[in-house]
């Protein structure tokens, strides 16, 4: 603790970034066990842009925002939604990434949309601390909804039946859907649309700032695209064939 | 060195405790002291994280507390009944002359004790509760939860009733006691002092254990405040209330586990 709050030179000490290792392809574990992904490169990119060493910190995501205000890191970069909720407890950078809120339902469940799932009789699977879970608490006051720790389990549930369907974004529905094309169906038409942002510690201006110019100058040269390249080829052709814009 | 305890300074007695005992108010200001030491480390730890306290956001879901506190008695009180009957069972089971019964009893227990409890409760939520067709996950978290302390309570059980001598039994055998007898009259109310203390501790281990079931969602007490966190983006405020309502159930039930161990001490 003390080695903590004393220690001086904040040039010499790297940029802490924390993250979630739990959500390919943004923010995951390559196969030697370190960190990898969209958000990844995103890090060692705004690192490069401030000159300063990045060292990525894996939180769960319910505990990113705690460990931002308590000074374990310097920003988040875990695909994290810029809400109003978070806004009071953080600040947010200009949103990098659009996307939304979309269904991965039953096979055979007869999911229309998500009005049909805000009925007594439905369960709804959410990941703690996600934008799908506010909404699943503020709007589908009808639905048992089942709160669980990892997007894994919530797969699960849907696949043993003992949830209707799991919601979660866009990119991450594709995705089990597309491992899982047997036991679930996709409504990847998004019922709420919502943009990602780096989170900084309230009052940090100037680390937001430079944040912003980072990204502006990183889409300016092309970075999204090679990013896109690099992890979402494949998505991005299955996004271009279903005629849906893409999240960059 | 020997002091006679009466002669000793009062200085020495309060911070000493006797060999003939030690008077109530040195007891009461050592605890007192103890506590305040170990609150300001506390207080020093939440300074120098230099957080922001909020409880405001908090305070709104404080009945999402309640339920949960309630929830994990309930699950608590339910998993406690079935696993001290999984427990004698297992027991006896192991003490069965029929081997089949004594190996699988003994695989049992030793499967639950080495592996840890929350591999056991995604594999048995999501292999054995679905092939079973456990549709109800309350009724699977109880029964994982039975199954995990069952074993440790056998493990108790088989301890005390081997803790009778051998002699005893002999004797019961010698007046021609049957072995139904021999346990219902002998082995029975001895074993169960020898047991109850190690019990109670084992069922404030199940009330703790309890909140790993918060991973296949179960609304107990760990999972709701994790639901407030998230919620409130506040973390440490949740924290503090999960902390203070597990100290609420499992204090006294250490405080009555003390009491037992003192009055069972001399009883054979």
């Amino acid at each position: 603790m003390i080695a903590i709050s004393g220690c001086g030179n904040r040039e010499e000490r790297p940029l802490l970034v924390g993250m979630e290792l739990a959500y390919p392809p943004f923010e995951m574990s390559d196969e030697s066990g370190r960190p990898a992904g969209v958000s990844v490169d995103l890090a060692h990119a705004l690192g490069r842009h401030l000159q300063q060493d990045v060292r990525i910190e894996n939180i769960p995501f319910d505990g990113l925002i705690p460990a931002l205000k308590t000074g374990r890191i310097d920003l988040i970069i875990s695909s994290m939604t810029a809400t109003e909720e978070r806004a009071l407890s953080v600040d947010f950078s200009d949103p990098y990434l659009r996307t939304g809120l979309a269904i991965l339902a039953g096979k055979g469940r007869n999911v229309a949309g998500i009005e049909a799932l805000n009925r007594p009789e439905r369960t709804v699977a959410v990941k703690i601390g996600t934008t799908s879970h506010t909404y699943a608490t503020e709007h589908l006051t009808q639905a048992n909804v089942l709160v669980l720790n990892k997007e894994s389990a919530c797969v699960l549930e849907v696949i043993q039946g003992k949830a209707d369907a799991f919601l979660y974004d866009q990119l991450s529905t594709y995705r089990n859907w597309n491992r899982h094309r047997n036991e679930t169906e996709a409504l990847l038409v998004p019922f709420q649309e919502e943009a990602w942002a780096v989170a900084i510690r309230k009052g940090n201006d100037s680390l937001r700032l430079t944040v912003n110019d980072f990204l502006a100058a990183f889409r300016k040269e092309g970075g999204f695209d090679r990013l896109t390249e690099a992890h979402l080829a494949e998505m991005k052709q299955a996004f271009d064939e279903l005629g849906y814009p893409f999240v960059f | 060195m020997c002091i006679p305890e009466q002669d000793s300074p009062v200085w020495r007695r309060l911070f000493h405790a006797g060999e003939s005992g030690t008077p109530w108010w040195a007891h009461t200001a050592n605890a007192v002291a103890a506590l305040l030491l170990i609150s300001a480390f506390f207080y020093y730890c939440l300074r120098q994280v230099g957080y922001e306290w909020n409880w405001g956001p908090v305070w709104v879901y404080r009945q999402k507390f309640v339920t949960g506190w309630l929830v994990t008695i309930g699950i608590s009180a339910a998993a406690l009944l079935t696993s001290t009957f999984i427990g004698v069972a297992t027991a006896l089971i192991r003490r069965s002359r029929i081997l089949i019964l004594h190996h699988a009893g003994t695989i049992y227990v030793e499967l639950i004790r080495s592996t840890p409890l929350l591999v056991q409760i995604l594999i048995f939520f999501y292999v054995i509760a679905n092939a079973a067709g456990v549709q109800n996950r309350y009724v699977a978290g109880v029964a994982i939860l039975s199954l995990f302390a069952g074993a440790y309570i056998s493990e108790i059980v088989r301890s005390g009733i081997e803790n009778i001598a051998e002699s005893q039994l002999e004797s019961a055998r010698a007046i021609g006691l049957s072995e139904a007898q021999t346990y219902r009259y002998v082995i029975f109310p001895q074993a169960i002092r020898q047991v109850l203390p190690p019990l109670t501790g084992q069922f404030v281990s199940l009330i703790k254990d309890s909140s790993l079931l918060s991973i296949i969602a179960i609304e107990e007490f760990t999972l709701n405040a994790q639901e407030v966190n998230a919620n409130t983006y506040s973390g440490l405020e949740s924290y503090l209330p999960l902390a203070a309502g597990y100290l609420l159930l499992t204090l006294p039930l250490s405080l009555w586990t003390r009491r037992l161990e003192h009055r069972f001490r001399y009883a054979t």
